[in-house]
């Protein structure tokens, strides 16, 4: 009767003060979503990059300008690195020793590809390749060719067709050996690529590829001229050499001084890895700390609150002591209160933080990743629920207290 | 006039405030005995040290010197929890205000003594029933105090304090909120459980409700004015 008491007591507190109370409970809230979202976001994006990685290959690595995964970072930075043009590329390429696998490409999102009266979206992926980059980005086709020596290094007007383009233009079959448009250049179709889903919010389905040199030529804009190198080393034990090889050639291409840091990305699965848990780690200390912070705060409110509600029921409490209640049983009926206060707004916080983690997957999922799951945040929720009750006894703790050694006579006699 | 067993042995008590540099004395070398079964009424002006020997009987206050034994314990010995215990199972008190809790009903009203007592919930909620049923509102146990008149609020109250079988049953003015004929109606109660063997102690400034104890004990001052019985008590 009485813990049932003491909460049904604490939910009229509620709603006699509901801005006071609205508040108080409004930053535990913001304090449990916090630690909750922040949470459910990184084991989501945790997902989303080991599927990343999977796709890249165990001993191959990407060199770029600028990073894959740009998190807050010194996007200045990024910016005003040269680009890495094919003449350097190639050039790179040609000098490598422990691996020919080098592949040359680039990639542009958001053109439009045409066969005849019909047309994509504006979102197709358009990508330059050469001859090696199916064998180095384990590419494979369903139908049709890869490009030859020939075409990757001096360029021709063939295409290879990722399957959401074929669906959409060749809805009846016959894409191969079939011609499509793409900004006024007409290219004859020679493959199609095999269905592959989709990794970090793109389809990998939804794209063209054409020749390195005609890419470069006509579909580069100016001030992204930069171009990726995929390498893949011969073995995982010569990754590490590899890696070494590849840095030394491109700082001497790039006439990087010896005391300057790299004018390039070089990512591999650790550096991925490394790359983002830098960046998990910032998200939860932040969100963490703030959730915390708002935790506190909210501890304050609800010694405030409960302060209130000792002063308020101060004859209750009289009343309570000469009917011969304990001090323990008073400290016990208040803390029921505030850890009640607390675990209402947490579990507010909680449903939300829930709620936009699971949101947040969805939206990923939505947007390519379809195997993407879901997880629940079953650890935070515990440390939500912990937390909520450890501040409601730490912050009620001195209101309880407070209550407990009020004097019965005066408390009787109190209007 | 002091009966074989006495419940309350006062000796020599007094009791002092100290306000500021001044000493408040609210009683002066009081000595007191009341037996069981007795009905008595406490009566004085206010500033008399009615109030206060009232809070020391009720073991809600020690004095500040002398003795005081209740039941044979000795009062002034004992610590907050050991003061609370001794008014849960020994006192059972009836306010002016009543003082019931708006938000329980009159059986958890009643009931509220026996949790504090550590009695386990059916057996309370039998006990409570039962007792309401004695004052006349088996009715009204499932009754919030809003829905309640002042006489069945005070009639809750009365239950709750004898809900423990206490030794004492102590009001503080029990009539000064009700109506004088509701006033009656709970001093017929309070003769009812005189006569069942109950004792009664009655703070009061009324004649009208004094009378109806066999023992007046008028205060003035912090002293003990006059202590006579009644012989015109119903």
């Amino acid at each position: 009767m009485n813990a049932a008491e003491s909460i049904a007591i604490a939910l009229d507190a509620v709603r006699a003060q509901k801005l006071r109370s609205g508040l108080t409970l409004l930053s535990i809230s913001i304090g449990v979503f916090a630690i909750i979202a922040s949470t459910g976001i990184t084991t989501a994006l945790q997902n989303a990059v080991n599927m990343q990685m999977a796709t890249l290959g165990e001993h191959s690595f990407l060199i770029q300008r600028t990073p894959t995964l740009t998190f807050g970072g010194s996007w200045r930075k990024y910016m005003r690195r040269k680009p890495i043009t094919l003449e350097q590329a190639r050039q790179f390429r040609d000098r490598m020793t422990l691996t020919n696998l080098i592949s040359i490409s680039n990639t542009n999102p958001s053109y439009v590809i045409k066969a005849g009266q019909t047309s994509t979206d504006p979102d197709v992926a358009l990508i330059g390749a050469d001859d090696l980059y199916f064998n180095v980005n384990a590419v494979n086709l369903s139908e049709g060719r890869p490009f030859s020596l020939h075409e990757g290094e001096q360029g021709g007007n063939v295409a290879i067709l990722g399957n959401d383009v074929v669906v959409k233009l060749f809805p009846r079959g016959g894409a191969v050996g079939s011609t499509v448009t793409i900004r006024n250049q007409t290219f004859r179709v020679i493959g199609i690529l095999e269905v592959r889903g989709g990794v970090m919010g793109q389809s990998q389905d939804n794209r063209v590829l054409i020749p390195m040199p005609i890419f470069d030529r006509y579909f580069t804009w100016e001030w992204d001229r930069s171009v990726d190198v995929s390498v893949k080393a011969a073995s995982a034990e010569a990754l590490p050499a590899t890696v070494d090889e590849a840095t030394g050639i491109l700082r001497a291409l790039r006439g990087v001084k010896p005391w300057e840091e790299n004018t390039f990305e070089l990512d591999t699965n650790d550096a991925l890895t490394a790359q983002f848990s830098g960046f998990s780690v910032a998200l939860l200390a932040v969100a963490w700390i703030s959730g915390i912070g708002a935790l506190v705060a909210a501890g304050i409110g609800i010694m405030n609150m409960m302060l209130v509600s000792v002063r308020e029921r101060t004859r209750e409490i009289g009343v309570r002591k000469a009917l011969g209640a304990r001090r323990a049983w008073i400290v016990r009926q208040f803390l029921i209160e505030s850890v009640t206060l607390c675990q209402l707004g947490g579990m507010a916080g909680t449903a939300a933080g829930i709620g936009t983690s699971w949101a947040v997957t969805t939206l990923l999922r939505n947007t390519g990743m379809q195997t993407l799951v879901f997880d629940m945040p079953w650890g935070a929720v515990i440390f939500s629920v912990v937390i909520c009750t450890a501040i409601g006894i730490g912050f009620g703790l001195y209101p309880a207290f407070r209550a407990a050694s009020l004097d019965p006579i005066e408390a009787l006699r109190y209007e | 006039m002091t009966s074989p067993t006495p419940i309350i042995n006062i000796e020599h008590i007094s009791k002092i405030y100290e306000m500021g540099d001044e000493k408040v004395y609210a009683l002066r070398d009081v000595s007191l005995t009341i037996s069981k079964g007795e009905y008595v009424a406490l009566m004085g002006p206010s500033g008399s040290g009615k109030s206060t020997l009232m809070n020391m009987l009720g073991c809600l206050d020690t004095p500040t010197s002398g003795r005081y034994e209740f039941n044979g314990a000795n009062v002034n010995e004992l610590d907050d929890d050991e003061l609370a215990e001794i008014r849960n199972r020994e006192i059972g008190f009836v306010f002016q205000t009543f003082n019931l809790l708006p938000r329980a009903t009159a059986l958890s009203n009643v009931e509220l003594p026996l949790v504090y007592s550590g009695m386990k919930a059916d057996a309370r909620h039998r006990r409570a029933a039962e007792t309401l049923a004695s004052v006349g509102l088996a009715e009204r146990t499932g009754h919030k105090p809003n829905e309640l008149s002042g006489g069945q609020r005070q009639r809750v109250a009365i239950a709750r304090a004898l809900v423990t079988q206490p030794s004492i049953i102590l009001a503080d003015e029990p009539t000064g909120n009700l109506d004088s004929k509701t006033g009656q109606e709970i001093m017929a109660l309070f003769d009812e459980l005189y006569r069942q063997g109950n004792t009664v102690i009655l703070v009061t400034h009324e004649e009208d409700i004094a009378r109806h104890a066999r023992r007046i004990v008028r205060l003035r001052d912090g002293l003990i004015e006059s202590d006579k019985s009644n012989g015109a008590s119903a």
